[in-house]
């Protein structure tokens, strides 16, 4: 079956209808041409500096402002990393304040409703209080949902394009917001060496999540051709070097005061790999989305601004 | 000229009664508040003394200290119960008990109000059943959770009510989440997130010995049938003890005597068949629950006081009984210990992080479910046999089902008994609670040659106990790969089983928990090499 011609609204339409029941059809995600390919230049800023909230505003207005991604009225999913019981401090995830400042130009850009959340490793509640985020979010006011993974919400994809993931279970309100943020904190991992946003990616997916570590470059560029954020903000303010994803001491968290943003989620990706002096062909999963063109990886062919505050 | 008084008094006897009720249903609700409570709510300690009902039971004070040989302090509390009783008798059956309250309110759903007027089924039996519990108790057989009533009753809560309701809910509000119209979600999803502010689990979780723990609770209810308040009167070991200090309590109901003809009213109605033929009423089974004082058509019964002098109507065991019982208790223990405690056994019984030596953790833990129902992995699982006959119902940890979160210390924090001691977050952090082992004939980077290493990613210690090393394999098509192996690193792993838990394998994990090396067992160890020195010789 020739499956071109099905464009995104469709496959929105698709998970409507599967998530109220009244279809069994697996919702199935095909990129057309024109949706796949990225700008003949991708654009990234990188922001440095000791106020998190306005290095993170200054990334996204020189990248042209909250309005390019958020239109009036629109629903808008941001999608931090909170897998894990840790502190600020040690790094293992998103700043809250990062996220904060996203929130506050989502708003102001007219968005009605934000939603934050992260399908987390350790206990729920644990890493939502723990991380900080609970009490930042919270204070914002109703346009604004700190939300638990509801299981309700999971529903299967076949992923078209997949070349090692062809189906798996996909949280409803990442697929059907009208924005969709996607805001990694970089860190060291064992197996991929860094978490960045690709890898972020998987905190919007159900079911034995460890299955894809068996060719995770791959998978995780898979998910990619289906979880598109309209923006990356990678948190580089403070970069957990060694024993990641979760860390756990001090020490092994490098203050780096830096943000990088991006439409580009590949770009975003490639260029945060350099921040820990590795270069962005060590990352399997950078490789694989580029191959696949979902974005980005020449340094070359990636134009970045730079601003300190 | 005499229905005037008889009104007057009707009254206050009707008022004591509706006192009793509203005493009666207030702690119910407390009891579920507290039972609602027992959980992480954003805080490191617990707010509420959650196990507080455990603390004031002066049974299992009583047993745990005869059983490990120590005061313990964190059941002074039940001394309170015991002065109480000296008062007012067993009032505190018929008007705390949460058990005693829901059998009430079971009889009366029941509709089968006009019985309770039969004799005692086993007058004795409450009595020989607390004699063998103290005895055995004493001589270190420790089975008194299995029967203490509030233990039963948190049980069954614990492991099969309120996870089945949860179960029940989340059925109801995912069927009209995914099928009903919108219209209909417009209430039903407000009202379901309501609930699980309020009253729902805040995950469902799976419990090993659900259908015992109900069917233990159940029976309490069946046997509603065979008479009122059957269990509190025939078995409850706690009703008993508090009974025997209740024959010196100050308070007592005075029944009829020769005057008051022969309507036996009171003894009819008596939920507690505290009334006999004589119409005397013995202050070991009276629970105050004042409805022969309200009934009594000539309004004899009442009040009256006495000071630590026991009447001679009471039940009590004949000097065969006594002895009887006392045996058997004194020869259950030792034929026990002859049992082969195999070693082996022992490896897939791993204690909460602060539970005592195993002797000293039987000793103590009285089978209540706090643990179990505070744990916010769903990690602590009820134990069946894997500890002998006196082990039912204890924690242990089920690494596949859930894991011991690393910056939690609720377990500690809610054992009545000290049976898990309360640890810092430092101690807990440095708690060795077992070992993690690679069955690397299942393990993917050994066996096959596939990258993973997701056991490396989720251990929690901040120098991470599990680690990995590059290898040349072959895999399944004979091809040599390079892959990530990982293993463990003896020094650093504390057992917290989240390895197990997440090891994508299906079914049986190619990383497993076993007791081995366990802090709390002296004769555990892990094996060492030469370099690391201690204790290596034999090696």
């Amino acid at each position: 079956m020739e499956n071109k011609t099905l464009n995104r609204r469709k496959f929105l339409q698709q998970v409507s209808l599967f998530s109220v029941g009244l279809t069994l059809v697996v919702p199935r995600f095909s990129i057309s041409k024109a949706f796949a390919s990225s700008p003949p230049v991708s654009r990234l800023v990188v922001v440095k500096g000791s106020n998190y909230g306005q290095i993170t505003r200054e990334a996204v207005a020189t990248l042209g402002g909250m309005n390019q991604f958020v239109r009036s009225g629109d629903s808008v999913v941001i999608k931090p990393n909170i897998g894990w019981d840790r502190s600020v401090e040690q790094g293992a995830n998103t700043h809250p304040l990062v996220v904060k400042a996203l929130v506050e130009m989502v708003l102001e850009a007219g968005g009605s409703r934000v939603l934050v959340f992260d399908h987390t490793c350790n206990e729920k509640r644990r890493c939502y209080r723990n991380s900080g985020m609970e009490e930042v979010l919270g204070a914002m006011g109703r346009a604004v949902k700190l939300e638990h993974i509801d299981d309700r919400k999971f529903i299967p994809v076949d992923i078209e394009k997949g070349i090692s993931l062809t189906r798996w279970d996909i949280y409803k309100e990442a697929l059907l917001a009208d924005c969709y943020i996607n805001v990694p904190a970089a860190k060291h991992h064992g197996l991929s060496r860094l978490t960045l946003g690709l890898k972020n990616n998987m905190g919007v997916i159900g079911g034995n999540r460890g299955r894809l570590h068996h060719d995770l470059g791959q998978k995780l560029a898979d998910l990619a051709t289906v979880v598109k954020p309209q923006l990356t903000v990678v948190d580089a303010t403070r970069m957990l070097m060694k024993n990641g994803p979760q860390g756990g001491r001090i020490k092994d968290v490098r203050k780096a005061d830096t943000v990088v943003a991006s439409a580009d989620p590949v770009a975003a990706d490639a260029y945060a790999t350099t921040l820990f002096g590795l270069r962005p062909e060590e990352i399997s999963s950078t490789v694989a989305a580029h191959k696949m063109g979902l974005g980005e990886m020449n340094l070359d062919r990636i134009s970045v601004k730079e601003r300190i505050l | 000229m005499t229905t005037r008084p008889h009104q007057a008094s009707k009254r206050r006897y009707f008022g004591l009664k509706i006192a009793r009720i509203c005493s009666q249903t207030f702690f119910l609700g407390l009891f579920l508040f507290l039972f609602i409570k027992t959980d992480y709510t954003g805080y490191d300690t617990i707010e509420y003394a959650v196990n507080i009902l455990f603390r004031i039971d002066p049974l299992l004070a009583l047993c745990t200290m005869l059983a490990g040989k120590v005061i313990i302090a964190l059941m002074a509390p039940a001394l309170i119960i015991l002065l109480i009783s000296l008062i007012f008798g067993r009032g505190f059956c018929g008007w705390f008990c949460p058990v005693g309250t829901m059998l009430d309110a079971a009889h009366h759903l029941l509709g089968r109000r006009k019985m309770g007027n039969k004799p005692t089924r086993f007058p004795h039996l409450a009595l020989i059943i607390l004699l063998f519990i103290v005895v055995s108790s004493l001589l270190n057989f420790p089975v008194v959770g299995y029967l203490d009533p509030f233990s039963i009753l948190v049980r069954a809560f614990s492991q099969s009510l309120y996870p089945a309701f949860n179960s029940l809910a989340v059925s109801f509000f995912s069927f009209t989440y995914e099928s009903a119209p919108p219209a209909v979600n417009l209430v039903t999803e407000p009202l379901y997130s309501f609930l699980k502010q309020s009253v729902l689990p805040f995950e469902q979780k799976h419990y090993d010995l659900a259908l015992l723990s109900f069917m233990m609770f159940a029976a309490l209810f069946l046997l509603e049938f065979v008479q009122r308040r059957f269990f509190c009167r025939n078995i409850c070991p706690l009703g008993a003890l508090i009974g025997l200090v209740s024959r010196l309590s100050f308070l007592r109901v005075n029944g009829g005597d020769t005057d008051c003809g022969k309507c036996r009213h009171c003894s009819q109605i008596c939920r507690m068949g505290a009334i006999d033929d004589d119409r005397n009423i013995g202050m070991g089974s009276c629970s105050l629950c004042m409805d022969c004082l309200e009934q009594c058509p000539r309004q004899i019964i009442g009040f009256k006081r006495s000071f630590l002098t026991p009447e001679n109507n009471e039940i009590s065991l004949s000097r065969r009984k006594f002895i009887g019982t006392l045996a058997a208790g004194a020869m259950v223990p030792p034929i026990l210990n002859v049992r082969n405690t195999n070693y082996h056994e022992r490896a897939n019984l791993i204690r909460p992080p602060g539970a005592r030596e195993e002797h000293d953790f039987l000793y103590r833990c009285v089978r209540c479910a706090e643990c179990i129902q505070v744990c916010i992995g769903n990690a602590l699982q009820p134990t069946f046999l894997q500890s002998g006959i006196e082990g039912i119902f204890t924690p242990r940890l089920v690494a596949r089902t859930g894991y011991c979160e690393f910056n939690c210390t609720l377990c500690g924090q809610v054992c009545p008994t000290g049976a898990i001691k309360e640890l810092t977050l430092e101690q807990k952090h440095r708690t060795k609670i077992g070992h993690a082992w690679f069955d690397k004939n299942v393990c993917l980077p050994y066996a096959k040659g596939i990258p993973c290493i997701v056991c490396e990613e989720h251990c929690p210690t901040p120098d991470k106990a599990i680690r990995f090393r590059l290898a040349d394999v072959y895999d399944d098509q004979d091809r040599k790969v390079r892959v990530k192996q990982p293993y463990v690193v003896d020094s650093l792993c504390i057992g917290c089983g989240i390895c197990e838990t997440k090891c994508p394998v299906p079914g049986r994990s190619a990383i497993y928990i076993t007791s081995a090396g366990e802090e709390r067992d002296r004769d555990s160890f892990l094996p060492v090499s030469g370099e690391q020195g201690g204790g290596s010789e034999i090696y």
